[in-house]
């Protein structure tokens, strides 16, 4: 071992062993945050908190995976709605028409989004900014369209009706709303944990250095379409998650899952909770369903709040919540360690 | 070499999870509602594109429920509507019904959704037991597909079925006299407009065997430009043309082919034009477009049913909707069977509600029933009529015969192995 070799590896040392308590306080924060939600129904009869978190679950899983291409490879995709869409419906459908145990389906539904994002991705990975949002936004359409006019199969505008069947599995009744919502928080847990993993690894800082310059990237020897492909395919998997999530709260498919609406909203809760930290989308999606659950029950005019809230957030805070109190908290540590 | 990250971002993490724990908990959830009065949730569409129907419905239901409070109520408890917005959405519509019975402590439901979010909420009350009376959905499958028969669960709307079969024979009765042989269809292309033009030509070619459909189209749901449709329907000249269009998609369409003066070349049935949402819109509503009644004051030509949509036009400054008489309905019969049972009972009503006819103005002889075996409403006023450009706009409605409809609505049943 040259002089050299050996002082990168001591430098390596710490490093990585850095890595490791990071992800063994990332499965700590994820155990403990799940046994909080999976112990609230032991402290409160209120169904309304856990059909909360169960919608939170659906959309949080969502808008976390759309970060990853937001904010960490600087793919803003306007399409990432279909996923959810046909997390959803893939799921709803095997249930209705093939019956499998749910765990199967679940599976199956993952492996179907896979295919297809990695046939859409391959696609649309190759362009640029808008080019890439419009590609995608126009690859949503088409599925969204499909599911319109496939009536036979997939019931068109009234969607998946009569219900998605749960057969009891390892004990297990997603029919009881109880077992339903813990089922939800250990996917939103896993998911959240899975991606967090995905994110801090080497290639989660492969998929930053893309974002920040991709000429750069291509030039140390990274294959930055395979790169960029890989991570679409993996968001596409947890926004697919979500969808199965909602799926089994609202017992159906239908087709505003898969609609351009669902796309922006996940943008929305980007921008509300911001793209810079991990946890940014989570805030986000939090914060939209107490505004949107609360703003509603008042008045049909939410348009108008949420779009003032928009507002408010653009041109005010000009970055999400938690980019906001994370770069505040960063620069109070600062100014004190000068004083 | 340094540090690619610092420590604290974790902290920040924890602490944003904490954050949104303790918000989700800090949620303003309102208490179960007092047992005196009884809260009806009712979520519907008062946003977006059919915003209109979804007002006009909560006006109705808000005016039925005064005269219900007046005269003591639901078997002597206070009705207190609660209303909300799904936006059209059946995610939206779902979340807005549970939370409707669950936090706002609502025993009954009205589903004001149409289409997918009617089904949403069917998935509900299948889920929570609450009765519930869809009031604005006419897909004929939510009743008529025994797979979504639920114990709790109304339908107090017409059908798609029974207008096709009323629109059949009426179209084929003037198609016979006027011996209009060659026929276009022009539908929004979605589940809607397909089923309803394929049950309407299904039962036009029944009872005039000699029809022949010579051009289709099928333009966008919410299309604005309507040139392409009309300019084709134009060269394929035919004798008749059927279009369930709706709402402002009929208006527009109808301003657009009245530059063209296709009014005047063909014989036209628009089963949604006699609703007063569409009529009173319309730049030049021609002369003689044949439609289905929705609601029109004129029909049925009872002093109750003229009584009923003045009291609304006083109270509101405008005209009640389809949807309007048929969520005026469903607090009739609520009120009905609760005195019936005696009860507010939400298990009860359903029993009571059961075959229960009850005098109504919308009744095709001044009675409506809620049939007993698929829980849907029958006797209601149907029937079609000719345009004129002002009031009544349609002056004159020839009322469908209900024998007909119920024989033809059993094989349609059958056919579709749904008995």
């Amino acid at each position: 071992m040259t002089e050299l070799e050996a002082g990168r590896a001591q430098a390596l040392v710490p490093v990585r062993s850095g890595a490791v308590l990071q992800r063994y306080r990332d499965v700590l924060i994820a155990l403990i945050a799940f046994a909080v939600l999976a112990s609230l129904p032991l402290f409160t009869g209120s169904k309304a908190l856990l059909d909360f978190v169960i919608r939170c679950s659906a959309y949080g899983l969502f808008a976390t995976s759309l970060n990853l291409l937001v904010g960490y490879t600087g793919l803003t995709s306007f399409g990432h709605g279909m996923f959810f869409g046909l997390g959803a419906y893939s799921f709803g459908l095997i249930m209705q028409k093939l019956g499998l145990p749910i765990p199967a389906a679940f599976v199956a539904t993952l492996a179907i989004t896979a295919v297809f994002a990695a046939i859409i991705g391959a696609i649309c990975v190759r362009l640029k900014e808008i080019y890439f949002a419009f590609v995608t936004l126009a690859f949503q359409m088409l599925i969204h369209s499909t599911i319109l006019s496939w009536a036979s199969f997939t019931g068109g505008d009234q969607g998946l009706r009569g219900g998605i069947p749960r057969p009891v599995f390892l004990g297990i009744d997603l029919s009881n709303h109880v077992h339903l919502y813990v089922t939800s928080c250990a996917l939103l847990i896993v998911g959240l944990l899975a991606m967090r993993q995905i994110a801090q690894s080497p290639f989660g800082y492969t998929l930053r250095m893309i974002r920040d310059n991709a000429a750069r990237a291509s030039f140390l020897g990274i294959d930055v379409w395979r790169a960029k492909l890989t991570v679409f395919v993996l968001a596409a998997l947890f926004a697919s998650m979500g969808g199965m999530v909602m799926a089994l709260f609202v017992s159906g498919a239908y087709p505003e899952f898969a609609y351009w609406t669902i796309s922006g909203e996940g943008i929305f809760i980007n921008m509300l909770g911001g793209v810079s930290t991990f946890l940014g989308p989570m805030v986000g999606t939090v914060l939209l369903l107490l505004l949107n659950d609360t703003v509603t029950r008042f008045t049909e005019y939410h348009g108008i709040v949420l779009g003032v809230v928009i507002l408010f957030f653009a041109l005010g805070l000009r970055k999400g919540l938690l980019d906001f109190v994370a770069e505040w908290y960063a620069h109070r540590r600062e100014t004190g360690e000068e004083r | 070499m340094t540090r690619t990250r610092t420590p604290g971002i974790s902290r920040r993490s924890t602490l944003a999870l904490m954050g949104a724990g303790a918000m989700s908990v800090a949620a303003p959830w309102v208490a179960r509602a007092q047992a005196k009065t009884i809260k009806i949730g009712m979520p519907t569409i008062l946003s977006g594109r059919v915003a209109q129907l979804g007002t006009s419905s909560r006006n109705a239901v808000m005016l039925e429920v005064e005269k219900v409070n007046a005269a003591g109520g639901l078997a002597g408890r206070q009705i207190e509507m609660v209303i909300r917005d799904s936006k059209g959405q059946p995610q939206e519509a779902a979340r807005v019904a549970r939370e409707l019975v669950n936090t706002d402590g609502c025993e009954l439901l009205l589903d004001g959704e149409a289409s997918s979010g009617s089904f949403a909420v069917h998935e509900v009350a299948r889920d929570l037991g609450v009765l519930c009376i869809h009031t604005c959905s006419e897909a004929s499958s939510l009743t008529a597909d025994p797979k979504q028969h639920i114990p709790n669960a109304f339908r107090c709307v017409r059908q798609g079925i029974h207008d096709s079969i009323v629109g059949g024979s009426y179209a084929a009765s003037i198609a016979k006299a006027k011996g209009l042989k060659k026929w276009a269809t022009c539908s929004p292309d979605y589940a809607y407009g397909r089923d309803t033009t394929g049950e309407f030509t299904l039962y036009l070619k029944r009872f005039a065997p000699d029809v022949e459909i010579i051009s289709e189209s099928w333009p966008k749901l919410f299309q604005p430009d309507y040139t392409e449709v009309v300019t084709k329907i134009l060269q394929a000249k035919p004798q008749a043309l059927y279009s369930c269009l709706w709402g402002g998609d009929l208006t527009s369409y109808i301003d657009q082919a009245n530059i063209y003066a296709m009014f005047s070349q063909m014989e036209v049935f628009a089963v949604n034009m006699a609703d007063y949402t569409a009529l009173t819109v319309v730049k030049n509503l021609p002369k003689g477009i044949h439609s289905g009644n929705r609601y029109i004051k004129t029909f049925p030509t009872t002093p109750e049913n003229a009584a009923w949509g003045d009291a609304y036009r006083a109270k509101y400054n405008e005209y009640p909707t389809n949807w309007s008489w048929q969520n005026a309905t469903a607090v009739m019969f609520l009120a009905e069977a609760a005195k019936k049972s005696n009860s507010a009972d939400g298990k009860k009503i359903a029993e009571a509600l059961k075959g229960l006819t009850i005098k109504c103005p919308f009744g095709a002889d001044g009675t409506v029933t809620m049939r007993g075996d698929d829980h849907t409403l029958v006797g209601y006023a149907i029937g079609w009529g000719t345009t004129i450009p002002q009031e009544p706009y349609v002056p004159e409605v020839k009322a469908g015969d209900w024998k007909t409809i119920f024989e033809l609505e059993a094989e349609w049943k059958k056919s579709k192995g749904y008995t």
